[in-house]
């Protein structure tokens, strides 16, 4: 018995769906990576590159929408290709969020000073680079429909909001110590949230993952660090 | 949880030397629809037609394993197959009124059975047959033209109405919507909504859709055997076999 469609045509749209979902991924990934490097660079120039990526994605995203009503109509999924394509329909929300919070957090560098202390980009330079991994490794686990990667994954967003914590508060207390330093202490503050949402949208996709593998949810509330009160 | 009216124990059936059913076991819940789905050949047909003994009229058929509705064998030698007929109803894949009108259609099974002997009772028989097929309204004014002057989906309607004048326990239904349109299917799969209330359905279909959006149990066959049964949601959101996935997704070489 093989594994593909009777119908070729079918088995194509479904790789076309998985292939465009694979490329919208990698771009978000290019994207957030550019926008933290945006950040702690304090890189002015690149601004513009990122909110135009932004747009590419966002382009992305509706020609999913279609291909995946495209398939519904067509060829009414049926078990693991009716998780394939419902999962990319959320996969692909989830991947706009982030691309907007990426988006969002190039525009945060207009106003910072070029002599941002060192010590106050750490925190946020580490928790970018968490939020990066985490998200190279959702995808990873999409890819290879890894159920444990995936579940790695949605464990390890409580060390995103230990970090968000700590970056939190290294600007806070930055800030509380010259009151001049509040117009882009709060950007900052903004780009840090940015990232622990990244974060939610990332366990998301990865509840999504487990999911599609495995045709059940996670169950049980996923462990959960520090968080600010808002 | 709902009660098992029919339950096939190790069913097995002949065709002469060739075997079309491998010890079937399965459980039929009351007031519920369970659809049987499988590639042509498998084995859904021959299962359907071993709970009303349609099998009895083909000479070199055997039938052997019990089938029990409501605890009883009906594959029992002495059974009186007519009375198991009456408590079974059966709508085809063709639909396929008698040669008489819309009224004797209905009349005759009630009269066989000795249901109805004054013509109100017979009157009233009809006209809730017809209601419960949700056709009165269509055909009240002219139940004295022929059955066969209806369209293919009110004919198939008809079926049902005559299969539930003798008011039966059980409707088995082999592709009732096969040779319909999309409205007329519409049309049935809403009766059957209402039917399961009062009767045990078993719906064998080659629409993935359309099992799913009817019945609440599946059962899929596979060169007679019985590979999967289960809730038909998990069925088509998670099956656990390959074969059944294989199968429900077009994968089926």
């Amino acid at each position: 018995m093989s594994n593909e469609h009777t119908v070729k045509s079918y088995e194509e749209e479904l790789q076309f769906l998985k292939d465009s979902l694979i490329k919208m991924g990698s771009l978000t990934e290019s994207q957030l990576s550019d926008a933290m490097d945006a950040v702690i660079k304090v890189d002015k120039d690149s601004i513009d590159k990122i909110i135009k990526s932004d747009e590419e994605i966002n382009k992305f995203r509706s020609k999913i929408d279609t291909q995946i009503m495209n398939l519904l109509v067509k060829r009414a999924p049926m078990a693991i290709d009716l998780r394939e394509t419902i999962s990319s329909l959320k996969i692909s929300q989830d991947l706009e969020r982030i691309g907007d919070l990426s988006k969002s957090n190039a525009k945060k560098v207009k106003p910072l000073p070029l002599d941002l202390p060192d010590e106050l980009l750490g925190n946020l330079k580490r928790l970018g680079e968490l939020v990066m991994k985490q998200l190279n490794d959702v995808l990873d686990s999409y890819v290879n429909k890894n159920f444990d990667k995936a579940k790695e994954v949605w464990e390890k967003d409580e060390q995103v909001d230990d970090l968000t914590y700590i970056a939190m508060e290294s600007v806070i207390d930055f800030l509380s110590k010259d009151k001049k330093n509040l117009d882009f202490s709060t950007h900052l503050i903004f780009a840090t949230k940015n990232l622990e949402r990244a974060g939610d949208h990332i366990t998301n996709i990865a509840e999504t993952v487990c999911y599609l593998v495995k045709g059940e949810y996670l169950k049980g509330s996923r462990p959960k660090g520090k968080v600010i009160q808002e | 949880m709902s009660n098992v009216k029919i339950k096939s124990k190790n069913l097995n059936v002949y065709y002469g030397d060739k075997q079309a059913l491998f010890d079937v076991n399965l459980d039929l819940n009351e007031k519920e629809v369970t659809a049987l789905i499988g590639p042509s050949g498998c084995g859904k047909s021959t299962f359907i037609r071993c709970i009303n003994r349609m099998n009895d009229v083909i000479d070199i058929c055997k039938v052997t394993g019990n089938i029990e509705m409501d605890g009883i064998n009906i594959n029992d030698k002495d059974l009186d197959v007519v009375s198991l007929r009456e408590r079974v109803g059966m709508v085809f894949q063709k639909p396929n009124p008698f040669p008489k009108s819309i009224y004797d259609n209905i009349s005759y099974g009630p009269k066989i059975h000795g249901k109805g002997e004054t013509k109100s009772e017979l009157d009233q028989i009809v006209e809730n047959s017809l209601k419960k097929s949700a056709l009165w309204e269509e055909v009240k004014d002219r139940l004295e033209e022929p059955g066969t002057s209806l369209s293919g989906g009110q004919q198939q309607r008809l079926c049902i109405a005559r299969a539930i004048s003798v008011n039966p326990e059980v409707i088995l239904m082999d592709e009732p919507c096969s040779a319909l349109d999309p409205i007329a299917t519409a049309k049935i799969e809403e009766l059957i909504d209402e039917l399961k209330k009062t009767y045990t359905i078993v719906i064998v279909t080659h629409s993935m859709a359309q099992a799913v959006r009817v019945s609440q149990k599946t059962g899929f066959f596979h060169l007679g055997k019985l590979i999967e049964v289960g809730k038909t949601e998990k069925i088509f959101k998670n099956p656990d076999n390959k074969m059944t996935q294989d199968y429900i997704t077009g994968r089926f070489g």
